[in-house]
């Protein structure tokens, strides 16, 4: 069952045309040049009921003003959206009951408070029921290790601490749906760690509903087995991790570690990506060439000590979309 | 209903753990608080000793003049004050916190926790009272019944003042200088009688920003002056709790307006 | 550190860039300029009814006719938009900030910096008195003294500056030991404004409190130079005036020095 349905979204704001100095300044005090700036241009998706999507894109792309729109913080310009069943901008506190919101970079915990305070005033406004916050609570404590600072207060919390109870805050009152603006962005590798095992639980074993945005391709390739792509306001890409990374991820690269020293190194349907002494990386098209035959025709030729196969990272793979482009038709054409 | 009572009373919670938790800070502000009025007063005591009256009015009626006003006014700082905040909010983007949240977004601006404490209230009661016995102003049943709505109303008002302004933020992005005028406005002009001022300024404060109705109508009714400002009857003293409820709703409507721009526009 | 600094030719180059830097930050907050103005605008017209309407229903006193009065008024105000500045606000705001430590890391004189950086604020907002004094021209009449009478009050102006400089050094300097002072800070603006004379002139003061009031350094910020111009304080009276100044000056400038050496002791010797 779909649970954000969206249709044609789109978004276009207006914002006055400045001309530098006090002479635009002043003629800015009579006469208004508007520019249109598209920000949303056409994003249509469907997601079910407890899927875990990685929303991804360059910056400027469209990524936070679709999920202003989705949390009812904006009126989309035209199209249609609707999320669990409710308009978000028209009804907007009906919505609200029904999602939470992680912004990495905002905070929604009270700065000067020990962390427990935050949690009781959110109780408040949610209206969550006693013995499920208790129950909640408890779970959450459990899983990010809320104990150890429930009586810290908040500005001395370490980045990696305060972003476990914003966490904790947003999910208090199990909301359907959890949208996660750039959750990891700044923490160290242990405490990123930490919040993507607490997004993947929650997102199994309570079925919520989980719209990940992020610069950290790692957090996707952990939790999500679906993305979607957009770039300048348009849907670019939707659809698995996995047929992305065989229909767009072309390449592979050969790691080699060669034996002895050559002067000049060449094989057949492989580039040289790199040399620095004995290792060579040589990519090749997995579609035109097997792994198999590209290490038989090195081995005919050299005395090599080590290979490895590296395959295409997720990474490499969308920024080159955003480079170039997702057009179906490269899919398998050699480049 | 029930779900906000809750939401208040935590706010309230978080203020005071808050207020305790920077004590020593608390105590200095309070300290401000208690020269900022103290200093006003002196000020108005000194220009009445050398000058015993101000178009008719004498430092007794001054005094309590001013003890109107700063219980509103007080009032108004313990009850909503974090609407003020409100300009910083949206040009930080902190604002869109609020529109995630299932409450009506008024309510929730105004209960935002900080560091919020009854002292200043507190004081204005206790200026009150002293400052009505000095002016000899007779308590009756009018006086008991129609201060309290009159205080609050007073509140209303400078709430009304305080959301319009805030609520100019979605189209500008700064509005101190608007915040300026309006502060001197109702901090510094309601502190003499209406009577003194041009007819323009004597207007714009009954019916732009009606801040004479926060201390100077209702005062005059109280002290008996003949209103020379504008010529209304000694009842339009009684009035205070209807402006500022009528005020507070028009202030409301124009929020709601301006933030349905703000959602359609973003910012 | 400071102490183990090589001793270095004094440059004058860095200070002025600190000034110029302050100016062009002053000059980008361009509603805070508008800000200054209505509120000026404001502001006297505020004094200039209440003191008309005082000086209609009561004899006038002697010391100040209506015409002194506003003149007193206006000019007091114009004062204000330069003494009203905290010049080295900076200081608080970095000691807050733990910023401190690295200025003591620049081979400069910090205290010199500060100055620096005040003194480019003060200059821009100087600058707001000629809009201003447009202003004040519409609203009210302002009377101009005979030239030896206007040098005497650029002087005892400058002192007055200087003393106003001071306080406000000391009280940021405060802020090595507490760091909260902002309420400090407003309790001593808004005490100076009514005793330096800023608001109500002290002659206008009950005679016994007069008394006590002219005996505060406050008095040399606002009420001397201001009673130079109008003409309350004369010729005969000027070097008496000044010397008190001076005083102040000399004492608070001491204070300042003490403060400064112990505070940055403080940050040298626990790290802020």
């Amino acid at each position: 069952m779909a649970i954000i349905e969206t249709v044609e979204l789109r978004k276009v704001f207006r914002s006055i045309v400045r001309s530098p100095g006090i002479a635009g300044a002043v003629r800015a005090l009579f006469s208004r040049e508007y520019e249109e700036k598209v920000a949303v241009d056409s994003v249509t998706m469907t997601l079910a009921e407890g899927e875990l999507v990685g929303y991804l894109g360059p910056n400027g792309a469209g990524k936070s003003t679709t999920i202003k729109m989705l949390t009812g913080i904006l009126v989309p310009t035209s199209g249609a959206i609707k999320v669990a069943g409710v308009v978000p901008h028209r009804n907007r506190q009906a919505n609200a009951a029904n999602i939470g919101v992680v912004f990495g970079q905002r905070s929604q915990l009270y700065w000067d408070l020990p962390l427990r305070e935050s949690f009781e005033l959110l109780r408040s406004i949610y209206d969550v029921p006693r013995d499920r916050y208790r129950q909640n609570m408890a779970h959450f404590s459990e899983i990010l290790g809320l104990d150890e600072f429930m009586g810290t207060p908040v500005r001395q919390l370490s980045l990696g601490e305060r972003m476990r109870g914003d966490f904790a805050a947003a999910l208090l009152h199990d909301p359907k749906i959890v949208y996660l603006d750039e959750p990891t962005i700044g923490l160290d590798v242990e405490a990123k760690e930490a919040i993507r095992e607490f997004v993947g639980r929650i997102n199994r074993e309570r079925g919520t509903t989980v719209i990940l945005t992020t610069h950290d391709l790692a957090d996707v390739e952990r939790l999500s087995k679906r993305i979607i792509l957009i770039d300048e306001g348009t849907v670019i890409y939707d659809g698995t991790l996995a047929r992305l990374r065989t229909e767009y991820g072309t390449h592979r690269t050969l790691v080699v570690t060669l034996a002895e020293t050559y002067e000049e190194f060449a094989v057949e349907g492989g580039e040289i990506e790199s040399r620095e002494g004995n290792i060579v990386k040589l990519r090749f098209n997995q579609r035109r060439l097997s792994a198999e035959t590209m290490i038989r025709r090195l081995l005919d030729r050299y005395s090599v000590s080590d290979i490895a196969i590296i395959e295409p990272e997720i990474e490499s793979i969308v920024r080159r979309i955003y480079r170039e482009g997702y057009n179906e038709s490269a899919v398998g054409s050699p480049s | 209903m029930r779900v906000a009572a809750g939401v208040y009373r935590q706010y309230w919670r978080i203020n005071i753990l808050t207020t305790l938790e920077y004590r020593e800070n608390f105590l200095m502000w309070f300290a401000f608080t208690i020269v900022y009025h103290g200093a006003a007063i002196a000020a108005l005591w000194i220009v009445l000793e050398r000058f015993p009256s101000l178009n008719g009015w004498n430092f007794r009626d001054m005094a309590f003049l001013y003890g109107l006003w700063m219980l509103a006014h007080a009032l108004h700082n313990t009850l909503f004050s974090a609407v003020g905040d409100v300009p910083e909010h949206v040009r930080e983007g902190e604002f869109d916190r609020i529109l995630v949240r299932p409450l009506d977004s008024l309510f929730q601006i105004i209960a935002t926790p900080g560091q919020v404490f009854p002292d200043e209230l507190m004081l204005a009661l206790a200026y009150f009272g002293v400052a009505t016995w000095y002016s000899g102003v007779h308590i009756d049943a009018m006086f008991v019944i129609f201060v309290p709505l009159i205080v609050f109303g007073g509140a209303l008002i400078e709430l009304g003042i305080g959301l319009i302004v805030s609520t100019l933020s979605f189209w500008f992005v700064r509005v101190d200088a608007l915040i300026w005028i309006v502060v001197q406005l109702e901090q510094e002009f309601t502190r003499y009688p209406l009577g003194i001022y041009s007819r323009g300024v004597r207007l714009l404060l009954t019916f732009v920003c009606p801040f004479a109705f926060m201390n100077y109508f209702p005062a005059s009714y109280f002290l008996h002056k003949p209103d020379n400002a504008l010529g209304f009857p000694p009842i339009a003293g009684l009035l205070t709790p209807v402006i500022g409820c009528a005020f507070v709703i028009l202030a409301y409507v124009f929020w709601r307006f301006g933030l349905n721009r703000y959602q359609g526009v973003g910012h | 550190m400071i102490g183990t600094l090589p001793r270095r030719r004094f440059r004058i180059e860095p200070y002025v860039e600190f000034a110029k830097r302050a100016i062009m930050r002053e000059a980008t907050y361009r509603f805070d300029v508008f800000t200054s103005i209505a509120s000026f605008a404001i502001r006297l017209y505020l004094l200039k009814t209440v003191w008309t309407a005082l000086y209609a229903h009561n004899p006038a006193p002697q010391e100040l006719s209506l015409p002194a009065i506003l003149t007193y008024s206006t000019v007091a105000l114009l004062m204000g938009l330069v003494m009203d500045i905290d010049q080295t606000r900076a200081l608080h705001e970095r000691l807050r900030e733990g910023s401190i430590a690295t200025d003591f890391m620049k081979p400069i004189s910090v205290p010199l910096y500060f100055f620096a950086e005040g003194t480019g604020e003060v200059l821009f907002h100087a600058v707001l008195m000629l809009p201003s004094l447009v202003i004040a021209l519409f609203l009210v009449h302002v009377d101009v003294p005979g030239p030896a009478a206007l040098a005497a009050f650029a002087l005892s102006f400058l002192i007055g500056y200087l003393v106003g400089f001071c306080i406000n050094f000391i009280l940021n300097c405060t802020a090595f030991w507490t760091l909260e002072i902002s309420a400090g800070q407003m309790i001593v603006t808004w005490v100076s404004d009514l005793l330096g004379g800023e608001l109500i002139p002290l002659v206008l003061f009950p005679p016994a409190l007069q008394a006590v009031v002219e005996t505060l350094p406050f008095a040399a910020m606002f009420s001397t130079p201001l009673l130079i111009y109008v003409g309350t304080i004369g010729p005969d009276e000027y070097l008496r005036a000044f010397a008190s100044q001076v005083f102040w000056f000399v004492l608070l400038a001491g204070i300042s020095t003490l403060m400064w050496r112990a505070g940055a002791k403080r940050v040298v010797v626990q790290g802020g």
